[in-house]
Formats: structure tokens, sequence, C-alpha cells
């Protein structure tokens, strides 16, 4: 297969997007630093592998529950998660980089690191904070951590995509069974790893922070996520006309419902964490909100402090009141442009999320590259340096459309022989 | 004069009879009239052409409400009526007044939901017309019914009853009302 064969081809496309990118944010490297574009990378990372965990949830939660209207979409979301073995390779510059410097992005890693960089006191090793926790923040743990679940998603998507597309050539129920069973293991599976990562991986670039809601605040973003792209690939198929004669009125009045649900959802999870921390006051919890409402050398609001207000009411407010209604949920225009909203809005979030721990440095002010901020208080959110966390966000997703498009061409568009379908096609409410 | 009649009724045998029955029914501009199936019939509210019911307008006000009377009584114990400091936090703040008034919505949303619902179906209802005629035994059973209401603007007890008989209905009979 030449290049000159797959340019045109979707497949080709994205993954000409998806090097582009990856080779501009290698460029972001000469111009911002390495350490500043792992944070980009990172950023990116978590939020396409999100996709995928919400997509392969969203795949368990269908086989698990004799699902049936959802079976026109499934076969879309196995197609998804092909890319977490891609996803896994994609995640090993951020294992590179923190063994050739382990302060890079996760600070628990160098136990000899010096907090007063960043404007705290005494070194990682001696912090009560991190040694009560350094059975699970460590690097071995986190490796391991990282591996397990990238290769049991990877098991999992190959697993549920071989018993689907199986079934289309020879009709046998044993693989409903088959799906069924693995996603009983897999829920499981998905839920303590999905949670595990986002910990070791984003919450813990904070190690101090504590939040118990931390893992189902993720899992509510990927389920937004996937459900979001699960609208996107839906409007575009219907527009190219292969979903025409498939999907009624109430497929989309369904995954609009699902998505109106996981809105008030997140809500609920995102609120009791910042309320739990508010109500209790405690400075180990506080100063994560702190870090991102204003910079305490000045005590001055910092920009992170309105990304926080666009997220209360672009997470929120606006999804839940734009999908409250019947025919918002049935107007494909309109969820075409919820769906968009909502994917931009997961990944500010996301970003939200990582970026206030990237922390000005003693050598950064001293460097005068301290963009004119005092020791410890956060990176600004509009800097030059996000423009590496936009080519990551294209890189990582072209590469993921690819293993979208790559794999779209070699099953039906449908699971037509799935027990469900001919219940799915003629769903009513 | 004849005695004030309900209406006309008649009956269907199967689902897809009265399925294409009430396309025809829908289709001759009626607006007081209704089916009555002994199990549900999937798509039959299309054919008769019932729109989306109202009841969600019920829920948005009590849900609107509810979350007004929550955030202001809040707002009025903590900070007019008897002001408190408790654990530092001010007099009044929409963190802490949230989950009450959130609560308070779904509970005024579900009340208004329920509320509206029997205020839009009329029911509870203890007597109707159609329960005096012979039809309405098979009609819980297995046999589909139609009844046109006389006060129906196109109503006309001999015309109605013929349009019944020609789109398929038997036993086309006058309620009594």
């Amino acid at each position: 297969m030449s290049a000159s064969n797959t340019n045109g081809t979707p497949a080709g496309k994205a993954l000409v997007i998806g090097i582009v990118g990856i080779a501009l944010t290698l460029v972001g490297i000469a111009v911002s630093g390495g350490a500043k574009v792992a944070f980009s990378w990172l950023t990116a990372m978590t939020f396409w592998t999100g996709i995928g965990i919400g997509m392969l949830m969203l795949i368990m939660i269908h086989h698990i529950m004799d699902a049936n209207w959802s079976t026109v979409i499934r076969r879309q979301f196995e197609h998804g998660i092909s890319a977490f073995k891609w996803l896994g390779i994609l995640f090993i510059p951020l294992v590179v980089a923190s063994i050739m410097d382990p302060s890079v992005l996760w600070k628990y890693f160098d136990t000899s690191y010096d907090l007063g960089a960043i404007g705290g006191h005494g070194l990682v090793g001696e912090d009560v904070l991190y040694t009560k926790k350094s059975g699970m923040l460590n690097f071995n743990f986190f490796l391991g951590a990282t591996v397990l679940s990238f290769v049991g998603w990877s098991c999992l998507a190959n697993r549920f995509r071989r018993c689907s597309f199986t079934q289309d050539t020879d009709g046998d129920i044993i693989w409903t069974r088959k799906s069924r069973f693995w996603s009983a293991v897999g829920l499981p599976f998905t839920a303590v790893t999905l949670t595990l990562c986002v910990i070791l991986w984003v919450k813990a670039l904070d190690y101090h922070w504590f939040s118990t809601m931390y893992g189902v605040w993720f899992f509510a973003n990927c389920i937004r996520a996937a459900l979001a792209v699960g609208i996107l690939i839906m409007c575009w198929l219907w527009t190219r006309g292969d979903y025409k004669g498939v999907l009624n009125t109430n497929h989309w009045y369904s995954i609009g419902m699902l998505s109106f649900a996981f809105t008030v959802f997140w809500a609920y999870v995102t609120f009791s964490q910042y309320f739990l921390i508010w109500n209790a006051n405690v400075p180990e919890e506080t100063f994560w909100y702190n870090l991102r409402e204003m910079n305490n050398t000045t005590g001055e609001a910092n920009q992170w402090k309105w990304v926080g207000m666009l997220i209360l009411f672009g997470h929120f407010f606006f999804p839940f009141l734009g999908l409250i209604s019947y025919p918002a949920k049935v107007s494909k225009k309109w969820m075409k442009f919820m769906a968009t909203w909502i994917l931009t809005i997961v990944f500010v979030d996301i970003l939200y999320n990582v970026w206030p721990s990237k922390k000005v440095t003693t050598d950064m002010v001293e460097s005068g590259h301290g963009f004119g901020l005092g020791v410890g208080d956060p990176l600004p959110f509009l800097a030059i340096h996000q423009l590496w966390t936009l080519t990551a966000l294209i890189g990582i997703g072209g590469i993921c459309a690819w293993a979208y498009f790559k794999s779209f061409p070699t099953a039906k568009l449908i699971p037509i022989r799935d027990p469900r379908i001919g219940e799915a096609l003629t769903y009513h409410e | 004069m004849a005695a004030p009649s309900h209406g006309v009724i008649a009956t269907f045998e199967t689902a897809s009879d009265i399925y294409y029955a009430a396309q025809k029914v829908r289709d001759a501009g009626f607006k007081c009239w209704d089916c009555i199936t002994p199990c549900p019939v999937h798509g039959l509210d299309g054919a008769m052409g019932v729109r989306r019911s109202k009841v969600p307008h019920f829920s948005l006000i009590g849900g609107i409400l509810g979350f007004t009377i929550g955030m202001s009584m809040i707002y009025f114990t903590g900070a007019v009526d008897y002001q408190l400091i408790v654990g530092g936090k001010p007099l009044f703040s929409p963190m802490f007044a949230f989950p009450v008034s959130y609560e308070l919505t779904i509970l005024l949303t579900a009340f208004f939901t329920i509320g509206g619902m029997f205020f839009l179906n009329g029911l509870p209802m203890h007597y109707h017309p159609v329960l005096k005629t012979e039809h309405i035994h098979r009609g819980l059973d297995d046999k589909f019914l139609i009844v046109i209401e006389s006060r129906d603007p196109k109503y006309d007890s001999s015309a109605t009853a013929a349009l019944l008989e020609s789109i398929g209905g038997k036993d086309v009979t006058q309620i009594e009302a």
C-alpha cells in the first residue's frame, strides 16, 4: 500500500493530519521547551484516551444490559476503540521524558526534588503527604498500572471487535454471549484502571491533593465525550447517506437523553467534589482550587478562574438547557452543535485539571520567563505554549481518527446479525 | 328528536385495522375522538395525529419553582431572618444552598409532572359514557375501539357512523350520553 493510494481516503487524510500535528508538537519542544510540551501531550493523551475509555464503557454497558437501540451505533464505537494500541504507543514519550527528567511532569517520581523550586518546602522524599502515599505514587506503580491499563483496554477492544465482526458472517449467538461475559469482566476492570490512570496521570501532578470523586469525574467526562463523538459520527453517516433508513427519530432522542443524563451526572460529581472541599475548608484540599482561582503570591485572580467559570456554565448550564427539551434532542443540526460544544468543553475541563499544576519555578523567575508571576503560581491559561496543546490534540486525534477510518471499511455499517438488530431498527419510544 | 348522544363507537379486529382506521379519522379532521385498545399499539399516537404531551411544561415550571424556592428560602433564613455564622462560612452562598435547591428542584418537578399529567388527562374519572356500551367489554380484552364524540364540530350522527363503517368499523353504535 503506497502513500499515494491512501492519501485520498479519510484514513490517509487523518494519518497525515496526525503526523503533521505530532511534528508541530515536536517543533514546540524547540520553541517552548520539553517541560511545557510534556504537559500539552499529557492533556491531549488524557482527552483522547478518555474518549476511547468512554466508547469501551458504552459498548460494555450495551452488552451487559442487553440493550437494543444502541445496536445501530455500537459498531462505530467498535471502530473507535481500535485506537487503544496506538494510544498506548503514543503514551511512551511521556514515560521516556520522565525517565530522562523524573520531575518533568510528576514530581513524585523524584524524591530528591526540592519543592522550594515551586514555592513549597523541603524535598519530595521528606514530604509527609508524599511518604504516606508513596506505596502508590512511585514510578514502578505508575508504569505497571499504565501498561496494565493499555494492554487490558486493547485486549478488551480486540475481543469486542472480533466477537461483533465475526457475528456479521456466521450469525452465531455465542458471540453475543461472549461479549456479555467479557463486559462483566471488563466493566470492573475498566472502572478500576480508568480511576488509577487518571489519579496517576492527572490528579497526582499535585500529589498533595485528596479527592475521592476524581475517578468518577473522569468517567463522566469519558462518557460525555464518547457520546458526543457518537453523535458526530451519526451526523456524518446520516449526511453521507449511510444511516438513512437505519436511524429514526427515537435513536437521536435516545442518545440525546443519554447525553443529557451524563451532563447532570458530570455536574453532580464535579459539584460534589468542589462542595465538599469548599465546606470542609482543609488547606491540603483547598489549595487545588485556590491555584485555579488566584495567584498565591499576590492573591489576585488569575486566568484559570475564568476557565473555571467557563466550565461551570459551559460544561453544565449550557448543555443542560440545550439538551433539556425534546425538539432539541431530535434536531440533527442542533445536536451536531451540542456534541461539538461538549467535546470542546471536555477538553477544556481536562486542560483545567492538568495545566495549573505546571507552576512557575525559581529558575523561570530568575531567567525572566515567569510571565511576571511569583514562584509557585500556575502558568497562565493564555500563553504561546498552549499552542502545543492544540497541536498535540490534533496529532493524537489524527492518529485516533486514522485508527477509526482504517477499521471503518473492514466491517458492515451495523451488526446485521446481532440478535437485537431487528428491535434496534424498529426502535420506538 | 333522539336522546342526547355522547358519540359513536365502532369495533375493529386487529391493531393494524385500528391503526389505518385512526389515520383516516385523523385525516377526516376530527379532534374529539379516541382509540380504546386492550394493549399499547406502537405508533398509534402518530396515526391519530396526537401531538407530544404538554406535561414537560409543567415539569419545567415545577423545576424552576423548586430551585427558586430552595435558594430564596436559604437566603431568607440565613442571611435575612436569623443571621448566624456557621463554620466561618458566609451568611449566604449558592454553594451550601445548592444541595437543598437541587433536591427541591427534583421534588417539585416530580410533583408538577404527576399533577400536570392528572390535570391534562382528566384522571381519576369515575364515570364515562363509553362504559355503558357493550363494546367496552371486548375493548378491554381483544377488540379495538374508536369513539368519535358528538361535541366534535365535524360530528354528524349518521355521517360519522357511515365514515366509521366505511373504514372497516363493526358494530357501529350510538353511545348514550
